[in-house]
């Protein structure tokens, strides 16, 4: 479970964050929806310990990432919002670095990245150097390596950026699969119709602050609106920053 | 332990994969027999040779004898020298006047003026002008002796001291030139081998955007610094052996008795270098991740980062100039170790406390560096700057 509690946080006059609270369940996927601009990332890098918050608090399983962040990053499995892969590196390695990273070790880790990468099809990718991977393959990985060792709680930001509609299809499953065995997941996306079919519940993000919360239908009834992207508009009360 | 292992085994990995940074790495290396055979060639011949020197004479037609016994100690008239070489000693203008009354002077007993002009200020003319001054007065002392023994006078009377001249300004200077080049050389070394991996691990991983997610996860970033330093010095520390192992070869090759060196490298001196570099490979590589992971971009690092490897050029050579250097000097890392190696390379045994404790001192400034970068990368700046 990750929660986030009235975070405030400013960079020099830029108020990034202004009072942001809500609550991503076990078991559920949650979407933060929001403009650019709106916050999204630097609440993101609050959570994983990157960015300390100057007010208000951020737990993973009830763990404050700002007074243990190695014991709450242990929980966490993360997809940030950029990422890179070591090109000199196999996936295999690449995976199996982040394994350990984690504390695996043995038979347990060998295991645990066999299974991962069977489990997003990437088996006849996992001996090759990532260098000229595609968009999809390097998803793929940078999800196996947030994932190998199974956290109870994912964040992903953006992770479909880029993606063609099987790789897009392939972390769809992958989430909902996750999803029914418990896990927490919390996924930021500029994708309505994405956020739409995938989310249980939806964040809506503006200026730093909580816009509306609910799952998608609740949002639209809320807004008076038949789909997620005329809602989402009318909430945060501009049309920008909105990607189709 | 765990975590350790597999950061350092990932930028070990890494390193031995990036063959153009390996390259890099190893070249100071692979220089290194080159230097040695291009710098001993350059100072044997200029110890054991010597060389042409052209004279501008005038009047020579009346002192053929003169010229003749300039001849045999290869000081030219300027007449012969070559086209490619006519420009320089034209411009050196080396010029030797001899009257016309040569002849009718010496038959008479007469003091000869032998007017001899050129550059005294020029570097380059030092031992030109020694040779012509030698030879003009080794001519005047053989006509001397003669016209003394004719007069059945022991020409040793004229000499009741004899000063043994020993020209050392040439020959034993050369060994201090090639001890202070060398071990100016392995500082170097020591400093450029671990440079390409230390900012391909810094702000190569940044500019890749794999540091945002290394930095997320549940590693202590004192962890991530010291896994990049141990690759970064493990790569400088091959790069110093190579260099010593090669060094140690090409030097059997060179015939360093001919310009009066002494050192050789033994398994000792071998030893010795190497415990005094091994620190100083740790320090580079502390210095080089710092200064790397607080650029924006690999390009800015490259450009920090490569001024450092100027401290180790540039200390030896403050050294040099500074006569009375005070006693804290010995223990300053970089200089202390310069010293050390000089002293080495010169034959002067060093004691093993010595090079300890020079090495303590650098790993301690070295480990300073290391928490310093450690919390840098805790810090919101450098989150900030990742994007």
């Amino acid at each position: 479970m990750i929660e986030v509690n009235n975070l405030h946080k400013s960079f020099a006059k830029v108020k990034a964050l202004d009072g942001l609270s809500f609550t991503a369940k076990d078991g559920e996927i949650t979407g933060i929806l929001g403009p650019n601009g709106a916050g999204k990332t630097t609440c993101l890098r609050t959570l994983y310990g990157l960015l300390k918050a100057d007010e208000g608090t951020a737990t993973i399983d009830g763990i404050n990432v700002l007074e243990n962040p190695l014991a709450a990053r242990k929980r966490l499995g993360i997809f940030p919002d950029k990422f890179g892969l070591y090109e000199r590196l196999t996936a295999y390695e690449q995976i199996d670095y982040f394994a350990s990273l984690h504390g695996l070790q043995g038979k347990a880790k060998h295991q645990a990245i066999e299974t991962v990468i069977k489990d997003l099809e990437m088996t006849e990718l996992a001996h090759r150097r990532t260098a000229g991977f595609s968009q999809g393959q390097r998803m793929k990985v940078t999800l196996a390596q947030a994932l190998v060792h199974q956290p109870k709680n994912f964040v992903l930001d953006e992770p479909t950026r880029g993606l063609d509609v099987m790789s897009t299809r392939v972390l769809r499953n992958y989430l909902a699969r996750f999803r029914e065995n418990g896990h927490c997941i919390l996924f930021s996306s500029h994708v309505m119709q994405e956020v739409a079919a995938l989310c249980d519940r939806v964040v809506v993000v503006a200026n730093g602050k909580l816009a509306a919360q609910g799952t998608p239908a609740e949002l639209c009834e809320l807004a008076g609106e038949k789909h997620l992207e005329e809602a989402f508009v009318k909430i945060i009360g501009s049309d920008e920053g909105v990607a189709a | 332990m765990i975590q350790f292992k597999a950061l350092f085994i990932k930028e070990m990995k890494e390193a031995l994969r990036d063959k153009r940074a390996m390259m890099v790495a190893m070249m100071m290396a692979l220089m290194a027999p080159v230097m040695i055979f291009a710098m001993s060639k350059v100072l044997i011949s200029k110890a054991t040779e010597k060389p042409a020197v052209y004279v501008k004479i005038i009047g020579g037609e009346y002192a053929p004898k003169l010229i003749e016994h300039f001849k045999t100690t290869n000081l030219v008239s300027f007449d012969s020298v070559p086209e490619d070489k006519k420009d320089m000693w034209d411009e050196r203008n080396i010029t030797l006047t001899i009257p016309d009354t040569f002849a009718k002077d010496l038959s008479e007993g007469n003091v000869i003026d032998i007017i001899f002009s050129a550059d005294h200020s020029d570097k380059a003319m030092m031992l030109p002008i020694r040779r012509i001054e030698r030879a003009v007065r080794a001519f005047s002392l053989s006509i001397g002796y003669k016209r003394l023994m004719v007069r059945g006078i022991d020409v040793k009377l004229l000499q009741p001291l004899n000063l043994i001249e020993q020209d050392t300004a040439q020959p034993n200077s050369s060994p201090i030139m090639i001890t202070m080049i060398l071990g100016m050389y392995l500082l170097m070394t020591a400093f450029m081998s671990g440079l390409p991996l230390a900012i391909d691990s810094s702000a190569g991983e940044r500019e890749r955007n794999v540091l945002e997610m290394l930095l997320c996860q549940p590693v202590d970033t004192l962890k991530i610094v010291l896994a990049k330093l141990s690759s970064a010095s493990a790569i400088a520390v091959l790069g110093v052996v190579l260099t010593l192992t090669l060094t140690t070869v090409a030097i059997g090759f060179v015939d360093l008795a001919k310009i009066g060196a002494t050192f050789s490298l033994d398994v000792y001196i071998f030893t010795a270098l190497l415990v005094l570099l091994v620190p100083i490979c740790v320090l580079a590589s502390a210095m080089q991740l710092f200064f790397a992971f607080q650029s924006k971009s690999f390009k800015e690092a490259q450009s920090t980062v490569t001024m450092i490897i100027m401290v180790p050029a540039i200390m030896p050579m403050a050294l040099m100039m500074m006569d009375d250097r005070p006693k804290w000097f010995d223990w300053t890392p970089i200089v202390g170790q310069s010293l050390l190696i000089e002293d080495l390379l010169k034959g002067i045994p060093v004691g093993w406390g010595m090079i300890g404790f020079a090495g303590l001192v650098t790993l301690i400034i070295s480990a300073a560096f290391v928490v310093a970068t450690a919390k840098k990368l805790k810090s919101e700046k450098v989150v900030l700057a990742l994007s």
